[in-house]
């Protein structure tokens, strides 16, 4: 079955790059396989562009694809399981997303938009793992987030919440 | 207090873009492990991550804000729900409004009243007129098994405002009537589970409001709670029609009627425990196989009532392949005819429990040794009619036992025990009381796991490469009194898996420098129990193994280490009811053998 899709198809980025890719690479985004079964070898003959996705990014997100070709497909009812593994990362994820904040936010849109929920839960988790132990002052400036709550508002918020403190 | 009107917007949940304030059991929560297994349901939890919407992307006009920022909801909301500490969804929550908006139903999906100074604050947030979100709509599932003892009616009072709670769990609440904890049902029609075991002044007042209030209830356990009544049973079975799972352990106030009624009015039925429920007999037992559709898993232990006809009325020509668990331990009426109707009708069973069924014979087994490789648990302790002969018939056709009671099978001897050694997947085996088995029988448990974990390569080498090469978890040979020290020395070092090993008045062992390895006996033991009790279990066993090898009791067997095809492993079922969560420690559970029960299997490794 793998032979027998083992075509090229084209993807073409948003910024007009067409890179080549195994159709197994490209199909561990569901985006892609769904239209690769609605399109039929229509969509082989034609590049398929990829609307939200630069070149470097789609590029990156390639290459996590690439690695990651023959692991099994998440079943599609089964996304509590990486919820599991809290934060857990395995180490070729964590050496692929060692990238500055901007791709790493580029990447997880694109696999957002790309619907490839193992790379997206990654993704996730990176960004959990900077998030854990960080008060929401070193979070803002970790991510350049603005404060848009009055004092006494983020006041009220902590007093509310009070019972989720650790103590 | 007055109701707070939740129309009003809150001036946080303005939000413009769409952000999710999930009010269906969909939000993106974590998977909750804490919790008993009668939840374990995997209908909850639906992610909304990573559903690719073209209008999420609307990136465009805002390239210029941090990256962060230009998240979608449900992205944030994925991040969230990776942090499991609420400290830091609280951090989240104080970071902006957007990211308060995205993270606050996550942090009150399941408050964790763990402590009474946590209650006590959740319960002031969930009572202030004018809170900065709508909490009380977040709250979908309600512990307060941690704080059981002292819970009552004032303690549930507050959490009554919360009418979108899914999931209620109150175990062991014995402080609780029927006055809190219909407060906390009324109105809340989004209820799928309640646990109210153990919280023995419930009466049938609750169970009518239950009815009328949470018709989409699909899981309840009431085990223990012997005010409630058949009428209002029958009440909850013709309206709530959802139920899968349901656990009536010691209601033996229930007669035919009440389980009657959840076998006619509820097809959906998966699971359902009537251990103790001593007063049923075999109408609704027949009703529940015949009418479930999906019935997987059936406890009737301790139905005494039960006899054949319960199976035999069985209409002919059907099956119920999803009959996976069935126990019937002490249904002592029962005799072979039930067991080969019960396999002929159900050929998928997996995990079957005939303890203490004394009439059972050699037909029985043999008729259960045709469920071939679906049989993964089997207990016939008690049935002391067996022979070698229909275990050995049963080894050949049913290999992937994992999991097999022999106790007080009196007849049985090596011959049985040598080819049970040679199950690939052996993990316990209980033999407590065999008294004819010898050493013989030991040295086979232990070389069988060798050459299996082996793989044509050198003892030695099996450990350095593969770890420990036997599958043997726990080992039951109390009363086995022919053994010796050497033989059980040879099972502790090829079975390094070993957890339980239980060698209770086994003479050789009656020794005081072992003692202290041995677990302490359970405190309503008498002097003599005492004085013969010799069980070992974690690093008893290990502290064992080193001890005797210390003292240098010889491994003299040459082993021959050859290939064994692994099959694959396909793990053990145990229900989501099963008894390990909600009877506690196992160490408590003893049998009057001195040895444990050993119908408590842990939860199965991953």
């Amino acid at each position: 079955m793998a032979a027998e899709k083992s075509s090229i198809i084209t993807l073409q980025s948003n910024d007009g790059v067409s890179i080549d890719v195994d159709r197994q690479v490209a199909e561990r985004s569901m985006l892609i396989k769904n239209m690769m079964e609605d399109l039929g070898d229509e969509a082989i003959s034609t590049a398929v562009p990829i609307p939200n996705v630069n070149e470097s990014v789609l590029k990156k997100v390639i290459e996590w694809c690439e690695h990651h070709k023959n692991d099994p497909q998440p079943a599609q009812d089964d996304d509590s399981d990486s919820r599991k593994k809290t934060t857990d990362i395995e180490e070729w994820d964590q050496k692929f997303m060692q990238v500055d904040q901007e791709m790493l936010f580029e990447i997880i849109l694109a696999s957002n938009y790309l619907d490839i929920k193992p790379l997206l839960d990654v993704g996730c988790k990176t960004v959990a793992n900077m998030i854990k132990g960080k008060s929401p002052e070193e979070i803002r400036k970790t991510f350049n987030i603005t404060n848009d709550f009055t004092p006494e508002e983020e006041e009220q918020i902590r007093r509310e919440n009070e019972w989720a403190e650790d103590r | 207090m007055a109701p707070l009107n939740t129309n009003t917007p809150y001036r946080g949940r303005s939000g413009e873009d769409g952000d999710s304030q999930s009010s269906s059991s969909n939000s993106p929560a974590r998977a909750d492990y804490e919790e008993s297994d009668f939840y374990a349901g995997n209908n909850d939890s639906q992610s909304s991550i990573g559903v690719p919407t073209f209008q999420d992307m609307a990136v465009s006009e805002e390239l210029k804000v941090a990256p962060a920022n230009r998240l979608p909801a449900e992205v944030l909301i994925g991040i969230f729900s990776k942090l499991n500490n609420p400290q830091d969804l609280v951090n989240c929550m104080c970071v902006s409004k957007r990211w308060a908006r995205n993270s606050v139903d996550l942090l009150w999906h399941r408050p964790a009243c763990t402590t009474w100074n946590k209650h006590g604050s959740i319960c002031k947030t969930l009572s202030l007129p004018d809170p900065y979100f709508a909490y009380r709509d977040f709250i979908k599932r309600l512990n307060l098994a941690t704080l059981a003892d002292r819970v009552n009616d004032g303690s549930v009072a507050p959490l009554s405002v919360c009418t979108r709670v899914e999931r209620l769990t109150l175990t062991n609440c014995e402080g609780l009537t029927d006055h809190g904890l219909m407060g906390l049902i009324s109105g809340s029609c989004h209820l799928l589970a309640l646990d109210i075991s153990g919280d023995r002044q419930i009466t049938e007042a609750s169970m009518f409001a239950l009815a009328e209030n949470c018709r989409r209830l699909q899981g309840l356990n009431i085990s223990g709670c012997k005010k409630i009544s058949n009428e209002s049973m029958i009440q909850v079975a013709e309206n709530c029609k959802y139920i899968k799972r349901l656990k009536l352990n010691d209601c033996d106030q229930f007669d035919d009627s009440a389980v009657l009624a959840f076998a006619v009015n509820c097809p959906n039925i998966l699971e359902i425990d009537l251990h103790q429920c001593r007063s049923i007999g075999n109408e609704p037992v027949t009703a529940l196989i015949s009418n479930g559709q999906s019935l997987r898993e059936l406890r009737l232990s301790n139905c005494e009532f039960v006899t054949d006809g319960a199976f035999l009325n069985l209409p002919p020509n059907r099956t119920y392949e999803h009959l996976r668990i069935l126990d019937l331990t002490s249904c002592s009426h029962l005799t072979d005819r039930a067991v080969e109707k019960i396999i002929d009708v159900a050929p998928r069973l997996r995990n079957l429990v005939f303890a203490k069924c004394r009439n059972l014979t050699d037909d029985a087994v043999s008729a259960i040794s045709r469920l071939g490789k679906n049989l993964h648990y089997l207990h016939l302790g008690h049935c002391g009619h067996i022979t070698d002969n229909a275990i050995q018939k049963l080894v050949a056709s049913c290999n992937r036992i994992r999991y097999i009671d022999l106790g007080c099978c009196v007849h049985l001897t090596d011959e049985s025990i040598m080819k049970l050694a040679a199950l690939p997947k052996l993990r316990r085996i209980g033999l407590v009381k065999c008294s004819n088995i010898t050493d013989r029988s030991v040295y086979a448990l232990a070389q069988a796991r060798v050459r299996h974990g082996g793989h044509r390569i050198g003892v030695e080498d099996a450990a350095a490469y593969f770890g420990p090469g036997s599958s043997l978890e726990r080992v039951h040979l109390s009363y086995c009194t022919n053994l010796t020290l050497k033989s059980i020395v040879v099972l502790l070092n090829n079975c390094q898996k070993l957890t339980h090993l239980s060698l209770t008045g086994v003479q050789a062992f009656l020794r005081n420098d072992l003692e202290q390895f041995c677990r302490d006996a359970p405190p309503e033991f008498t002097e003599h129990q005492r004085n013969v009790f010799c069980v070992f279990s974690g690093k008893g066993v290990n502290d064992l193994r080193a001890y005797l090898n210390q003292q240098s009791y010889a491994i003299g067997d040459d082993y021959d280490p050859r290939s064994v095809d692994d099959v694959d492993d396909d793990q053990t079922m145990t229900g989501m009811m099963g008894t390990t969560t909600l009877n506690g420690d196992e160490d408590g559970d003893v049998d009057a053998d001195g040895d444990e029960d050993l119908e408590n299997e842990d939860p199965v490794q991953t």
